[in-house]
């Protein structure tokens, strides 16, 4: 697979670490009322759908970015590719 | 009697061997250190770096060169450059760009982290395609561009620093698998 | 002229004889020859036997689809079995021998499984080999696995080197046929960079074969200058003996290029090279593969393909026989006879399933029209045919065309089923094509030579369109775009006798029939119940006959019956060119640490711990056993001093002004507070609040912190921390770096280690208890200036210090360091010692942190903080995680001081028995400890910390162990750290 990364252009799959499900952004508030729910939501709960997918990559063997990669699982194709920085500030996590 | 000072030792002992017309060599006394920017800090960055080194910053996946050391910035990162430069000092070598770029930038040191092989010569594309997943032709990856990428399941950063001449640099400890790969590969593709 | 059947003209090179030898008789033929067409013109027919029933077999095809002769080739550990004769370039000194037979290949003693055969059809081994049950580990199975199989393997290690490789494209071109060529050349012309590929030695495809015309030349010939142009064009890589294997995603192909098979020796350069081809587009012009009909005893030698027959005059000057017949359905069989009869070799009759007028003269033969072939004779070579009036007749090469089935394999390797297309009576690619693939020629249905020369370049012309580069590539060679007729007709139903449609897995026209009689309808089903097209040649030449006598059976058209895909590899590849250069040691790289080189010269025994080879003890002359030397070295550091290279672990630095913040919502412990100039032991927890890593982090400055990991975790650690950086925390100003390799770091552990440092490290530096207590760190010199850290931390109990240089400087200091140590007897100590040191201490490691454990069970809860957010705090909170009765890490002695204890045993009340509803916990740790005189454990078991002084049982069923163990402080020495303090 090649993911076409935003500053570098498209590299091989092989150089990089998958982690998940993009939603592992939104870490929950460990200070909520009902924290302890929205972690093990958090941390457990996933949508396994056959289609489009958000989904963490980490660029290990080359610029170590986090990137969010917007992919079919069904097809491969993969439609975007975000630095993942810029998509958690943009979902507020800067504090 | 004062106790002797210790003697340093380099990843591939000073290496050199030309095999099928491509040379390769261990360079010397090169220091490499990084130096990442603070958030919000690149204006001080970019001005530190073109007063301390004369060098403009390289965007990730670029190089630039500097008028200070023989320096040449490496674009890593997008919040990071490695600099490669000739030490006044190879025991002080992140002192030095510590000096150079103040409280701009956040400097480790990594001289010791990588081995580095020079390889040059006509048929060195055809020997890198064997072991180097990135596309190196003229247009795709010009002189001066770097990259951080997997060879043979070593860490290898690739800088093009010519017409047929490129620098490696991977991991000191796997410094004699990372040799060997580099060999084989000029070796296998030689006539 | 090498051989009776050798004719004139053809593409071999006459001046040059070269010599072989098949099954031990020497034999000569041209260079341009396979093994196959200089067996046919040496008059060698019989060249196998088949799978299942033994029946004697020769060459069927002139292609990779070759289903029958199935050869082994070399002798010795370069022997490879089931290599196709017909693409096997013949080299001078080229050894062959035929396969699958008990006795000879004339005299195949399993020649036998003919005659049961009734007993031997599809799925039969479903049904049998199942009484008397014992019968089948001592008679029944060793019987099967020396029959199963076609060729042998020589058993030794696979002698030859394998390589990988990487190349990029903007057109790969799959194929070298008139639609590749003529693809390539537009291409090329534009100035595009173009990969073509192809699998034959030379390129043309079917152009080498045939009696074409291009541009009013011979086809061959066109085909050759097309070569030499595109040699001349920097851009374009032509790849002839490469078979693209497989379409992989986003434009990746793979490919397998044979380098040396072809010659006599590899000269010690890799024999195959698996390249990785990135392109941008590709066009697949792969051809088709001609299919036979399927009548009665249709497998003898000599009754052949008519397309690989006239491949054979044409381009191997080789005549198939010398009564040669055709039986054909369509009109392009036909050109068989005509080439045949241009070069000499009789043609005895032509028969021609369909009722109308001949499509050709065909001087010397007997035309049959609206005839049918139902059975032949001639057991190890054919001797003559029967048709269905009952006529006989003499032959001895039979020419059968049944049509010509586009390759489009490829085309299926992202999930894309062909469809069926009544006009051509073949299956051909669906819509849903591998992302930038496009086909031309053949392999789309387009099956005249101009057509095919035309939609190569078109294609190529659209790829570049599509990739905005320019296009100057003028207009499309010229050819003849004769048109070919020809009716669906897949088997003879006046058959005598079992009509063969896979040659290489025996199943026959009855097999398909009985298929879908037990109710295995699907063709999946077909498929796998009959073993059809499960072959090394996938069933190139039986799938769609077989398909289309299913439909036949279920009463469905074949467009309704559908098709089984394909997999990749398109032909067989060989395991070590998947494994290129990794094996054995060079499996993955090895890493070794700055004192390696010094440890070798002592003889340190070495362990590998992931990819590091680390000094696991260090024998002393005379020690004959490794517990000599691991108890000593252990005394030696608890008795004086000891130095160890831990390099290995993972040291990560960590800078910026919000780095503190980082650390303290990534350890479970607070680091708030930590100073400059200390060091602070942390627990890091998994966002399930499962313990995962410990390591320390020193403070060297205000905004400045160097952490260290496990070794085995140093990655993922430094991975997860990139995370919470990006994505988690991104506003936090910290950055990271490995400095794992900047920095050699050495253990010195014993009561003279500051001792012993005070001679390595620059008087200038106070490391005095007062100056430098427990927990310190900080930049030092060494021997005269040299840049060392140094950190007052110990993983033994012992009053111990870290020490670090810059890895160029390692050896020296490991060397400095034991001869600074000679007064104090100092000792090098390994991983062994090193593990017995910190059992003896009750420090967790891997063992304990095994991913089920947490903070509680480990006896550190007051490490999690609850004042502060951190990875892992929330959840490890949860009730399950924190009952009153929950696991916890305590030590454990036998009762009897001479019992060796094992990791791995299980917990046990006295006389309870061992079921899982009993189980207290294990044993996670063991050593022998040189300081207790008594083998010792750490371990999880229920209430530990309530039951200090019980005795219960470690219970090992595997190694037959049950052995009376008391529950102690896991601290077994210096409980109270008065060591490390002092």
């Amino acid at each position: 697979m090649l993911i076409d990364h935003p500053l570098l252009g498209p590299r091989d799959a092989a150089e990089f670490v998958i982690l998940g499900d993009a939603g592992l952004i939104d870490r929950p508030d460990w200070q909520a009322e009902d924290a302890a729910r929205l972690f093990h939501d958090y941390q457990h709960l996933r949508d396994n759908p056959a289609g489009g997918h958000r989904e963490l990559w980490f660029h290990e063997q080359g610029d170590r970015s986090w990137l969010v990669v917007t992919r079919n699982t069904v097809t491969h194709e993969i439609v975007k590719v975000e630095l993942a920085r810029d998509v958690a500030i943009a979902r507020e996590r800067d504090r | 009697m004062a106790d002797p000072a210790l003697a340093p030792r380099f990843p591939l002992g000073g290496y050199r061997r030309t095999i099928g017309g491509i040379a390769l060599a261990e360079p010397a006394g090169l220091a490499l250190v990084s130096a990442a920017v603070p958030q919000g800090g690149d204006e001080d960055f970019a001005a530190a770096l073109a007063g301390g080194f004369g060098a403009v910053r390289p965007g990730t996946g670029d190089s630039t060169p500097g008028d200070r050391h023989a320096a040449r910035v490496l674009g890593m990162q997008p919040d990071q450059v490695f600099i490669l430069f000739e030490p006044p000092d190879p025991d002080r070598a992140a002192e030095t760009v510590a000096a150079a770029l103040g409280s701009s930038a956040y400097v480790t040191d990594q001289s010791d982290s990588w081995a580095m092989l020079t390889v040059a010569g006509a048929g060195v594309r055809a020997a890198l395609e064997r072991i180097c997943p990135l596309d190196l032709a003229d247009e795709a990856f010009p002189a001066g561009r770097v990259a951080r990428t997997v060879m043979e399941y070593l860490a290898v950063i690739i800088l093009r620093d010519g017409t047929d001449s490129f620098l490696l640099m991977s991991p000191r400890s796997s410094a004699r698998s990372f040799l060997h790969a580099v060999e084989l590969s000029v070796a296998n593709a030689s006539e | 002229m090498s051989g009776p059947f050798r004719l004139e003209g053809g593409a071999v090179d006459r001046s040059r004889s070269l010599s072989f030898c098949f099954d031990g008789r020497p034999m000569t033929g041209h260079p341009g020859d396979t093994l196959a067409s200089a067996l046919l013109a040496g008059g060698v027919r019989l060249v196998g036997r088949s799978f299942k029933y033994h029946r004697p077999r020769g060459v069927f095809t002139a292609g990779s689809e070759e289903p029958s002769a199935l050869v082994e080739l070399r002798s010795g550990a370069h022997r490879e079995p089931n290599t196709r004769a017909t693409v096997a370039e013949l080299f001078d000194g080229l050894e062959a021998f035929s396969q699958n037979y008990r006795g000879s290949l004339r005299w195949d003693l399993l020649a036998a499984n003919d005659l049961i055969a009734p007993f031997l059809s599809a799925g039969f081994y479903y049904k049998t080999f199942m009484w008397p049950k014992s019968f089948w580990e001592r008679v029944y199975e060793p019987a099967i696995r020396a029959s199963a199989g076609l060729g042998r393997l020589s058993g030794e290690a696979d002698p030859d080197c394998y390589d990988k490789g990487f190349l990029h494209c903007d057109l790969l071109v799959i194929g070298a046929g008139p639609a590749g060529l003529a693809a390539a050349l537009a291409a090329g012309r534009s100035g595009a960079r173009v990969i073509l590929a192809d699998e034959d030695f030379v390129m043309g495809g079917r152009l080498n074969a045939e009696t074409h015309e291009v541009d009013g030349r011979p086809g061959a010939a066109w085909a050759a200058d097309a070569v030499r142009e595109l040699a001349s064009m920097e851009r374009v890589r032509a790849m002839p003996r490469t078979t693209v294997i497989g379409a992989w995603d986003h434009g990746i192909y793979g490919a397998l290029e044979r380098r040396t098979d072809h010659l006599a020796a590899g000269g010690g350069k890799p024999r195959q090279i698996l390249w990785r081809i990135y392109s941008r587009r590709a066009i697949l012009a792969a051809g088709a593969t001609e299919r036979p009909i399927a009548f009665g005893a249709n497998d003898r030698p000599g009754i052949m393909l008519a397309g690989a027959v006239r491949a054979y005059a044409n381009r191997f000057a080789v005549g198939a026989g010398r009564r040669v017949g055709l039986f054909t359905n369509n009109d392009d069989g036909w050109r068989t006879a005509a080439d045949l009869v241009a070069r000499g070799v009789p043609v005895a009759a032509v028969i021609d399933v369909r009722d109308r007028a001949p499509v050709a003269e065909v001087p010397g033969a007997r035309i049959l029209m609206g005839s049918r072939v139902t059975t032949t004779r001639g057991r190890r070579g054919l001797k003559g045919v029967t048709l269905a009036n009952g006529e006989k007749l003499a032959l001895d090469c039979l020419a059968v065309s049944g049509g010509w089935n586009p390759n489009v394999h490829l085309t299926c390797h992202h999930g894309g089923r062909p469809v069926w297309r009544d006009g051509i009576a073949a299956f051909v690619p669906g819509a849903d094509l591998p992302g930038g693939m496009a086909v031309a020629g053949a392999a789309g249905g387009a099956f005249t030579a101009a057509a095919a020369l035309a939609g190569g370049h078109r294609a190529a012309v659209e790829a570049l369109g599509a990739l905005g580069l320019p296009a100057v590539a003028g207009d499309p060679p010229g050819a003849g775009d004769e048109a070919s007729d020809g009716v669906p007709f897949w088997h003879v139903r006046e058959s005598r006798g079992r009509a063969w449609l896979d040659l290489q897995n025996d199943v026959t026209v009855k097999d398909v029939v009985q298929s879908h009689g037990e109710g295995f309808r699907s063709v999946e089903h077909l498929k796998r119940y009959t073993t059809l097209g499960m072959a090394t040649d996938q069933g190139k030449t039986a799938n769609v006959a077989a398909l289309a006598i299913l439909a036949e059976q279920s009463g469905k058209s074949i467009a309704e019956t559908g098709t089984t895909m394909f997999r990749p590899p398109y032909t067989p590849v060989p395991i070590g060119a998947f494994a290129g250069r990794s094996r054995g040691r060079e499996f993955r790289p090895t890493r070794l640490t700055p004192s390696h080189d010094w440890a070798e010269r002592r003889g340190a025994v070495f362990v590998d711990a992931g990819m590091w080879l680390r000094a696991q003890w260090f024998p002393r002359a005379g020690e004959t056993h490794w517990r000599e030397s691991v108890d000593r070295e252990v005394r030696q550091t608890r008795g004086s001093v000891g130095i160890c290279d831990v390099t290995t672990l993972g040291k990560i630095d960590i800078q910026g002004r919000d780095a503190q913040e980082f650390l303290n919502r990534i350890y479970s412990n607070g680091f708030a507070t930590l100073a400059v100039g200390k060091v602070r032991y942390g627990l890091m927890l998994r966002e399930d609040g499962i313990a995962y890593d410990d390591g320390t982090t020193a403070r060297l400055g205000e905004n400045h912190f160097v952490m260290t990991t496990t070794t085995v975790n140093a990655v993922p650690v430094f991975r997860n921390m990139e995370f919470a950086r990006q994505c988690l925390w991104p506003g936090l100003d910290v950055h990271l770096i490995s400095v794992t390799e900047q920095w050699a770091q050495f253990a010195v552990a014993g009561p003279n280690s500051r001792e012993l440092l005070r001679k390595i490290v620059d008087p200038e530096h106070d490391i005095s208890n007062e100056a430098f207590p427990f927990m310190a760190c900080g930049e030092v010199g060494v021997r005269g200036g040299t840049p060392a850290r140094l950190f007052r931390i110990s993983f033994s109990g012992e009053l111990a210090y870290e020490i670090a240089v810059p890895a160029r400087y390692g050896e020296a200091l490991m060397e400095a360091l034991m001869a600074a140590g000679e007064a104090f007897d100092a000792v090098a100590y390994g991983t062994e010692a090193l593990g017995v040191m910190r059992i003896e201490k009750g420090h967790a490691a891997a063992n304990e942190l095994n991913g089920q454990t947490t903070a509680r069970m480990l006896g550190l809860q007051r490490m999690v903080s609850k004042k502060k957010d951190c990875i892992g705090n929330v959840l490890s909170e949860r009730p399950e995680l924190n009952r009153e009765d929950g696991l916890k890490l305590m030590g454990f002695k036998p009762l009897d001081p001479e019992e060796q204890l094992a990791a791995g045993a299980h917990f046990l009340a006295p006389g309870a028995a061992a079921e899982t509803a009993n189980d207290e916990g294990w044993m996670t740790s063991v050593a022998y400890s040189p300081m207790l005189g008594t083998s010792i454990g750490l371990g999880f078991i229920r209430r530990g910390h309530a039951r200090i002084g019980e005795t219960v049982r470690a219970w090992d069923a595997l190694r037959g162990a049950d052995i009376p163990v008391e529950i102690v402080s896991p601290h077994f020495y210096d409980p109270e750290g008065g060591l490390l303090r002092g």
